[in-house]
């Protein structure tokens, strides 16, 4: 496992941020889902060593979170969700700058700058003051600076917050390429679910500082529930009731297409049974592929 | 802007030292942006004009007779001992220098980092707090010990070859150790009471009007309630004559008030300790409100 956490806890104040979060996350990409104020950002301070956590324990590629912040942050590269830089400085001498203090040598920091700085885009902007750079680039370049180092593993938040529709899919086009590399993981932080949906294979929900949900994203969507759409015909009132007391959410389209959440404890044979007892014929009846936006709905518990 | 992911991710060969000092980093690329600011070098080289008179004038005090003609009497100004280095060390000109060039190269050194949400990038490293307090305060001492320990070993240096002897060390031998601590005392002091001024706020012009207000306003308070009272005790009060006070004691010369420099120096060290812990508290990588 890359990072595991066990009953963590940590409170601004009267206010719990986390409340006894148990994670494992292995290897891969894996998306930190849940809505503003579930406690992700906060969650990612604890593990960079930001926020002591007030009780629990946790390790991040073996690194003790409360022991060894130092080891740990020599292998994390951390992209903060707010728009970070130094004014006065062009992104070469600021992401060298960053790699030096990783620990590189001072010649292979610069070096190195220059090739994240190609890499995330911004080769020909390289020595523009940052001040001077627009939101999307500003976004590249927090990633270059995660990046310099090299790291094992990297903690995205929010990393397409603020970027018009085209900066963000070349972030998450950029993101799926370092996803692509075996042995560097990516944790992401986000409350857009399609971009976790196409960066990540596995996921972690939080809700109200806790774990909602977490492992991997297909098994998520399996295991949760089971998406069905169907048509019928009839007088369908006391089915849909049915399905409902059964603990099935029902979605009804304009062109009269029901869309049938079923729990885990409901199985197919009983919507026809139900069917039948209605006097409703199902006409149609196909098994959906649900979205991450279902899945994040019902364990959220928010429509 | 060329493609992205053209090339592909690639790693990197080496490997993390770990010996690394990372105050240092800190400290050059501080010094880099107060020197690429627009007025910094002109301002930096104008405070040395002090420097460059009191050489002349260990110059002008082993060849009175040549200049006999142009002191006119004024040559009992030109005796070299701890009086004289007092009158460099001491003026209030070179500490409104010294405090130009906070203002210019410190104010925004902190306070542009919380403006621009910079300290979580340098947190997400192996970096402590002491190393970035370390690091911007060296920067600014860096260049205050250019104005204060530089010249007095300079004035040494130019005494020992323009006498030909070393009278001068065996008169006053502690003089080079007084240099030494003075310019440190005074470099720390400057250096801790700006980064102090600038973490309180977001913004360089605030921590700018911070720091000029602090030093002027005190002594203006000084100047009332002297005028008032005529208590030499309220030169406490004041920043600059508690720097006056403390640079005499430091020098082995006689303090410009009848106050003893301990206490002035006892004042500028707990600002010093009170930077020190509002600065441990500020600095964080990330901001925790509870």
């Amino acid at each position: 496992m890359n990072i595991e956490l066990r009953d963590v806890r940590f409170s601004y104040g009267p206010i719990r941020a986390l409340d006894g979060v148990t994670l494992q996350i292995g290897e891969g990409a894996c998306g930190l889902l849940g809505p503003n104020g579930a406690g992700k950002s906060t969650l990612l301070k604890v593990l960079l060593g930001f926020l002591r956590p007030e009780a629990g324990e946790g390790l991040v590629l073996g690194h003790d979170i409360r022991k060894d912040s130092f080891g740990l942050r020599r292998v994390v590269g951390y992209m903060p969700e707010d728009d970070c830089f130094i004014p006065g400085l062009d992104a070469v001498s600021f992401t060298a700058n960053f790699g030096e203090l990783s620990g590189m040598p001072r010649a292979e920091a610069m070096k190195r700058a220059h090739d994240v700085l190609y890499y995330v885009g911004l080769g020909e902007s390289r020595y523009r003051l940052l001040e001077t750079y627009s939101a999307g680039m500003k976004q590249r370049l927090k990633l270059a600076q995660a990046l310099v180092h090299d790291p094992k593993i990297l903690f995205l938040d929010e990393p397409t917050a603020n970027l018009d529709p085209q900066g963000r899919s070349e972030i998450l086009e950029l993101i799926s390429d370092i996803t692509s590399k075996k042995d560097l993981h990516v944790l992401i932080s986000s409350h857009i679910l399609t971009d976790i949906e196409q960066t990540c294979s596995a996921l972690v929900i939080l809700n109200k500082g806790r774990v909602a949900a977490q492992g991997d994203l297909a098994s998520l969507r399996e295991v949760r529930f089971s998406l069905y759409e169907m048509k019928v015909k009839g007088e369908k009132g006391s089915f849909l009731e049915g399905l409902r007391r059964g603990g099935c959410r029902i979605e009804e389209t304009e062109d009269g297409l029901l869309k049938a959440y079923l729990p885990e404890e409901m199985s197919r044979r009983d919507v026809f049974r139900l069917a039948a007892a209605a006097g409703v014929q199902v006409r149609h009846f196909v098994k959906s592929r649900t979205s991450l936006e279902d899945l994040f709905a019902r364990t959220v518990g928010v429509d | 802007m060329e493609p992205i992911a053209e090339r592909g991710y690639t790693h990197w060969e080496g490997t993390l030292g770990t010996g690394r000092r990372p105050w240092r980093v800190i400290a050059g690329q501080a010094v880099r942006l107060a020197w690429k600011r627009r007025f910094f070098k002109p301002l930096f080289f104008f405070s040395l004009l002090p420097a460059v008179v009191f050489s002349g004038g260990i110059y002008i005090s082993e060849r009175l007779g040549d200049f006999q003609e142009m002191l006119k009497g004024a040559d009992k100004f030109l005796t070299i001992n701890p009086d004289y280095f007092q009158a460099y060390y001491g003026s209030s000109f070179l500490f409104f220098m010294m405090l130009m060039i906070m203002v210019g190269g410190g104010a925004g050194l902190i306070a542009d980092d919380l403006r621009h949400n910079a300290l979580p990038l340098y947190f997400s490293r192996p970096l402590r707090q002491r190393d970035y307090i370390g690091g911007k305060g060296a920067a600014l001492a860096f260049f205050l010990l250019l104005l204060t320990l530089a010249p007095g070993i300079v004035f040494l240096l130019l005494k020992l070859i323009f006498s030909g002897s070393a009278k001068i060390l065996s008169d006053f031998p502690w003089l080079p150790f007084s240099f030494l601590a003075w310019s440190v005392f005074v470099s720390a002091f400057f250096s801790l009471f700006t980064l102090l001024l600038s973490s309180l706020g977001r913004n360089r012009r605030f921590a700018s009007i911070l720091i000029l207000a602090a030093y002027f306003l005190s002594d203006v308070f000084f100047g009332i309630f002297y005028a008032i009272f005529r208590e030499p005790a309220f030169c406490l009060v004041s920043l600059q004559r508690n720097l006056r006070q403390a640079s005499a004691s430091f020098l082995g010369a006689k303090p410009p008030m009848e106050v003893p420099g301990i206490y002035s120096i006892l004042i500028l060290a707990a600002i010093m300790a009170a930077a020190v812990l509002v600065l441990r508290r500020k600095i964080r990588g990330t901001e925790v409100i509870r």
